[in-house]
């Protein structure tokens, strides 16, 4: 009886612990990744991971881009947080830095694919010699010219400029067409935007914008001084559409696929939509060039994913993270859908083959930068913040540009000692 | 003993008003003076750095771009929401027809939600493709687009008058009608008689018998105005160079995204203080005039 009863138990605790046990393995593994990055690549990812692993598919929630770090900060606060995030790398260091993310370099010290990763992702996602993240998918930078506008002001549509200098002689030739066409574009309201299109001009002459940390000197090389000279004379000379001085970034991937606009600095990701925009228009692809000719850069930007503390299946998204690195995943899935691929040993493939404008755009991950700061947002992306306040004194005030530099070193210098 | 067992009977009765005040007024605000005397982000642990934040704020030159900003809004979008507001509400007073469809109409933007006007009149002053600049340009008013965010703050400003006016004046108009009814009719038939125009009427009976509503009215624009954030959120985003981030905007950005909530509660503070003094200025005056 005894035997039964016990029995009985052991069975009725075994189908107790299963019914918990089932549903927390069925359970779906918890993601969040920003939304108004590339969010087609990244649903289309997920979607690739959910097919070959219906036992641990991804539940994706999008959080609106601005309010990404707080959410994170209140759910690590609170210590609800989900299975693994993707996050604006740009962000990687803050909360690395804050202890905040886990530690996976014992995990993947092996992988082979972590050789050829974008290394501007590698940067970001590492801190103190630990590696806390992995690329979930990069956008870069590069010059995109309108040959079609090339061609009307007599300008040779095969040979994009290559210095500021050739930049400024071909926006005048494009504006010089009249109606509503302008040569050049510079979004005035979006610090983001100049950061990933500006940026580049200033490191390609050789000067260095962010303050690494507090004893690190902000914005340093006379890049910056010609860079902010150059664009003043462009929106002067009125190469740049007046209503570029409010674009705060939510019109800026639309601007160059109108077809009025001659030259401008923009993502790899303006190929596809560009085309679905204005499918008749023809366009090519260079680098974004520095002062002098051969000088050249691009800001190898999107985002890394990570684990945030806390998180309850780090094995799985460990996995995860194998998965966005696999060769297979590369070709069948970033390279098809012709984004970058963010191991650089897989721009050799077939999509990327029987495209060439991607072939041309995959030249800047090369050249590209990312900034590495613990402060980025407060610093560079926010609307509030010294560096989109330098660039508008410059673009639109008559303010002498060595104060408008100095005084924003003080402001960048003061945010990075706090 | 029989007093001493109501006064506790008279703290039960209290007890949950008294809870309720407690949990969700004094602690919020006491964890947020607490909080202000730290340098406290949620991703690090905090540090008790006394009134470092207020002095911190003190010397910030954008505490006072904003807080200047903020006060030249409210002080532009007050009288014009009360001399607009009082004489729509003057022209609508009357019980016809039309008149209660005008008060209709005037009200109906009250109950839209703010960010939802104001991406709608983001949209509206839209260079390219907004209502405003077509029309403006069609009616040979201007000859080319204005960039209404983004170049000129006072610009910027009165766009975002314009659509706050939109947005709200029907609330002070509903506010000023039944102030209005409230008065006897007999007064103003007795005016009539002796002879009394229209506008003589209103100074002399109904502004003076409807100025505790206009102080109601009042204080409320007052103190929304001060607290002025979604309409520049959404449409100027503090652009051109923060000139337009007013004094809420700039305690949402150093709290959420700069993660600096030590300083945003300090920041919050002082806000707070400097719309108690305006409620007790403007209550003191308001006392003053009726002696």
């Amino acid at each position: 009886m005894s035997l039964q009863i016990s029995t009985r138990y052991r069975s009725a605790l075994a189908g107790l612990l299963a019914m918990v046990a089932l549903p927390a393995m069925a359970e779906d593994l918890q993601m969040w990744e920003r939304s108004g990055g590339n969010a087609g690549m990244v649903d289309a990812l997920v979607a690739a991971w959910n097919e070959k692993n219906p036992d641990r598919k991804i539940n994706l929630t999008y959080i609106p881009h601005t309010d990404m770090v707080p959410k994170i900060a209140q759910a690590i606060a609170s210590g609800e947080v989900p299975d693994l995030m993707g996050m604006d790398l740009i962000y990687g260091p803050q909360f690395e830095a804050a202890g905040q993310l886990v530690d996976i370099t014992d995990k993947v010290k092996d992988w082979p694919e972590l050789k050829t990763a974008v290394q501007g992702h590698m940067t970001v996602s590492t801190y103190e010699g630990r590696l806390y993240g992995v690329p979930l998918y990069a956008d870069v930078s590069a010059l995109f010219y309108n040959k079609d506008l090339f061609r009307k002001a007599g300008l040779d549509p095969e040979k994009p400029p290559t210095s500021l200098a050739e930049i400024r002689e071909y926006a005048d030739k494009i504006t010089a067409l009249g109606g509503d066409v302008k040569g050049y574009f510079l979004p005035g309201s979006c610090a983001g935007c100049n950061i990933f299109t500006v940026g580049p001009l200033m490191w390609a002459s050789g000067a260095t914008i962010e303050p690494r940390d507090a004893n690190d000197e902000p914005l340093q090389g006379d890049g910056v001084k010609e860079v902010l000279q150059w664009a003043r004379d462009m929106i002067k000379a009125g190469n740049v559409h007046e209503d570029a001085r409010a674009e705060t970034g939510e019109t800026f991937h639309l601007r160059f696929g109108s077809g009025k606009i001659g030259m401008m600095g923009t993502g790899n990701f303006n190929i596809t939509l560009a085309k679905e925009q204005n499918p008749s228009m023809d366009f090519g692809i260079a680098l974004l060039p520095g002062v002098k000719s051969g000088q050249v850069s691009s800001f190898a930007g999107g985002d890394i994913v990570a684990i945030p503390m806390g998180s309850k299946r780090i094995d799985d998204a460990i996995d995860f993270m194998k998965f966005l690195l696999s060769d297979e995943t590369q070709v069948e899935v970033y390279a098809k859908m012709l984004n970058m691929t963010t191991r650089g040993d897989m721009t050799e493939n077939k999509y990327f083959q029987a495209e060439p404008k991607v072939q041309q755009v995959a030249k800047a991950i090369a050249v590209a930068e990312t900034p590495y700061t613990l402060k980025f947002f407060e610093l560079i992306n926010s609307p509030q913040g010294p560096w989109l306040q330098m660039l508008q004194r410059a673009y639109y005030e008559d303010t002498d540009l060595d104060t408008i530099i100095s005084e924003a070193k003080a402001q960048m210098k003061a945010i990075a000692a706090e | 003993m029989h007093s001493k067992t109501s006064s506790y009977v008279g703290l039960l009765y209290v007890a949950p008003a008294l809870a309720f005040v407690l949990t969700f007024t004094v602690y919020p605000l006491a964890q947020m003076v607490w909080m202000s005397l730290h340098n406290w982000s949620l991703i690090a642990p905090k540090k008790y750095i006394g009134f470092g934040n207020f002095v911190k704020a003190w010397n910030d030159p954008q505490v006072w771009t904003s807080l200047e900003f903020t006060l030249k809004y409210t002080l532009f979008i007050t009288p014009i929401l009360m001399i607009l507001g009082y004489l729509i509400a003057l022209l609508t007073a009357e019980n016809s027809p039309m008149r209660q469809f005008t008060r209709s109409v005037v009200f109906a933007p009250v109950v839209i939600g703010l960010g939802a006007s104001s991406l709608l009149w983001y949209w509206l002053f839209s260079y390219d493709f907004g209502l405003i600049n077509r029309a403006l340009i069609d009616l040979g008013l201007i000859t080319r687009p204005v960039v209404w965010f983004g170049a000129d703050a006072d610009i910027s400003m009165w766009a975002v008058i314009v659509s706050i006016v939109w947005k709200v004046i029907g609330f002070g108009t509903i506010l000023f009608v039944a102030a209005i009814h409230a008065i006897p009719g007999e007064i103003g038939e007795a005016a009539m008689v002796d002879g009394a125009s229209y506008w003589q009427r209103v100074r002399a009976i109904t502004l003076p018998l409807t100025a505790k509503t206009i102080l109601l009215v009042t204080l409320v624009s007052v103190i929304g105005s001060l607290l002025a954030f979604d309409q520049f959120y959404i449409m100027t985003a503090g652009q051109p160079r923060n000139l337009t981030a007013t004094s809420v905007f700039l305690i949402y950005l150093n709290s959420f995204p700069y993660l600096k909530l030590g300083y945003g509660a300090a920041l919050s503070l002082i806000l707070a203080g400097i719309i108690l003094v305006c409620t007790f200025l403007q209550m003191l005056l308001s006392r003053r005039s009726h002696a």
